[in-house]
């Protein structure tokens, strides 16, 4: 027993550390002075960073990467939004179904689900920036969806019933009695969706062409055919800084204790 | 008008998954069923010739068997780092253990393709590691792991296991202390509560966890070809190729292939663990 009390907290530490570990590492590289990254690094410089900016590719994906998810998160959380209200007050079979078909694109594999829609876009000619959009949209509306429901299963459905009894109509209620307490949820799941498209890889593989390719895509196409330069660790660094960011945002506006519940 | 009400909310996010969700893989599990056509994506005949060819062909069987083994691999690693590191956590204060979790969270919303870089730095020929050990003197020969299964073990193992620990971890904060004094004021020691109280308890949380982790490390296009080289390729790298290759009807039986293999192992996971549903007040 004494044993173990040692191991239990060695094997947490060692989880931790090859967890975090790598994105250290790429972190620490992104601010090397050298051609390649030496470790320990012999000082410190932004050098990869204005290279970063400087190349017209990796600016275009940053770009495309964030426009792409501010909007698929602003849908994503819309459409989630709806969909638990409609669900969440729905028993049995009907909302069993609903539930798991809004939350399946978390559990299914996403190339796949890439794959089936390259050839449904291709074959009605769908373009690939709106192609983008939705495949992020579809990743993303799981993410909204069970924040929303969370805080919905808390919220006292009275006072729906009492605006209304009161001569509000639905959007009234809504946008006056149910939005102002359920929004932390609604917040929490557009700081998601937002995080989980930026990141968005496998449903991207296929979906992406000439020109028009987000940033994830661009740092995977660069260390297959063209290694590992450090730019792309400019790159992952610059997304590990805004994720910090944005997890920031969400500690400060509706606390981290819903992050890990949700 | 209640109902017209929840109607109205439920249409348009409903439309959009059965547009863009269920019809794109219906239309895919139609385009495996027919043979493959130089000009069009499918051909005009139906067949069940791509599912054949994937049964029949011994490379596709060594493909599967090695998917399936590296999979074994890394969720029984999962599993024991996943516990250990689960178990430590849930016996934390709520203020460390929420800590404890943002760190966990905090990777999970990393690109994994900037975490398998990762891991391509560190494990590299001329890599951190390979520096440090022949630095130390620990070995003579650069690392020869990249580009091998087992990088891609280590590295799928690290990106996946958070999902592990917070599944675990969460199934372990909601058991109710008092089953503990029940079984310790009972006579059973620490070992035995442990067995045949803790573990039972949070098998659901094991059972989801593990689920998770396969099915994850069945769709991890990227890490295995970061990682893995064109030596170690698995199964869903075999639908890129299929589709890089234009052989729509190949990659889209593929594609299917895959589902059908974690979901027969998804039913192994749930009936080798049978996960209870004790519910408990929690701390």
């Amino acid at each position: 027993m004494k044993a173990l009390g040692f191991i239990l907290p060695a094997i947490t530490v060692l989880a931790f550390l090859v967890i975090i570990g790598p994105i250290a590492i790429v972190v620490l590289a992104a601010f090397s002075p050298t051609e390649f990254f030496t470790f320990p690094p012999p000082g410190l410089s932004l050098r990869w960073f204005f290279e970063f900016f400087r190349l017209d590719n990796m600016r275009d994906a940053f770009t495309l990467s964030l426009e792409l998810a501010l909007s698929a998160a602003t849908c994503a959380t819309v459409l989630a939004t709806m969909a638990a209200l409609a669900v969440v007050r729905r028993r049995g079979l009907a909302a069993g179904l609903l539930q798991s078909l809004f939350l399946a694109p978390l559990v299914f594999p996403t190339i796949i689900l890439g794959l089936a829609l390259l050839l449904f876009y291709k074959s009605l000619g769908i373009g690939i920036l709106p192609g983008l959009i939705l495949a992020h949209v579809l990743v993303g509306t799981p993410y909204c969806f069970r924040a929303v429901l969370t805080s919905l299963q808390v919220f006292d459905f009275a006072q729906e019933e009492a605006g209304q009894s009161l001569g509000a109509g639905p959007f009234r209620t809504f946008f006056l009695i149910t939005l102002p307490q359920i929004w932390p949820g609604v917040l929490a799941g557009w700081f998601f969706a937002l995080i989980v498209s930026f990141g968005e890889l496998n449903t991207a593989l296929f979906l992406t062409g000439p020109g028009q390719t987000t940033l994830p895509i661009e740092i995977f196409s660069y260390l297959q055919f063209q290694g590992s330069q450090l730019v792309i660790a400019a790159a992952s660094a610059l997304q590990v800084g805004l994720i910090l960011v944005l997890i920031l945002a969400i500690e400060r506006l509706v606390g981290l204790a819903r992050l890990t519940r949700s | 008008m209640r109902r017209l009400a929840g109607a109205a909310l439920l249409l348009p996010p409903l439309l959009v998954f059965l547009v863009f969700f269920v019809c794109p893989l219906v239309y895919l599990f139609y385009v495996s069923l027919h043979d493959a056509s130089q000009s069009e994506l499918y051909g005009t005949t139906v067949s069940f010739a791509s599912y054949a060819a994937i049964l029949r062909d011994p490379f596709y069987a060594t493909i599967i068997l090695r998917t399936l083994r590296t999979a074994a691999i890394i969720l029984g690693l999962a599993l024991v780092f996943g516990y250990a590191a689960a178990f430590t956590i849930a016996r934390m204060t709520p203020r460390w253990r929420i800590l404890c979790l943002v760190l966990l969270l905090f990777p999970l919303m990393v690109s994994n393709v900037v975490r398998a870089y990762g891991w391509v730095a560190l494990l590299g020929r001329r890599g951190v590691l390979s520096t440090a050990l022949r630095g130390a003197g620990i070995i003579d020969a650069p690392l020869t792991i990249l580009y091998t299964s087992d990088a891609v073990v280590i590295g799928l193992l690290t990106i996946l296991l958070p999902y592990m620990i917070i599944s675990i971890a969460n199934s372990l904060a909601a058991i109710d202390r008092s089953y503990h004094e029940a079984a310790q004021a009972l006579g059973a020691g620490p070992i035995r509560t442990f067995l045949h109280v803790t573990l039972p308890l949070s098998s659901p949380g094991v059972a989801s966890g593990a689920l998770l982790v396969f099915l994850l490390t069945l769709s991890a296009y990227v890490t295995v070809t970061l990682l893995g080289g064109p030596q170690a390729k698995m199964l869903v790298s075999l639908v890129y190729d299929g589709v890089v290759a234009f052989q729509w009807p190949r990659a889209a039986a593929l594609a299917f292939v895959l589902p059908a293999v974690a979901l027969a192992a998804a039913a192994l996971i749930q009936a080798l663990l049978r996960p209870q549903r004790v519910s408990g007040r929690g701390r």
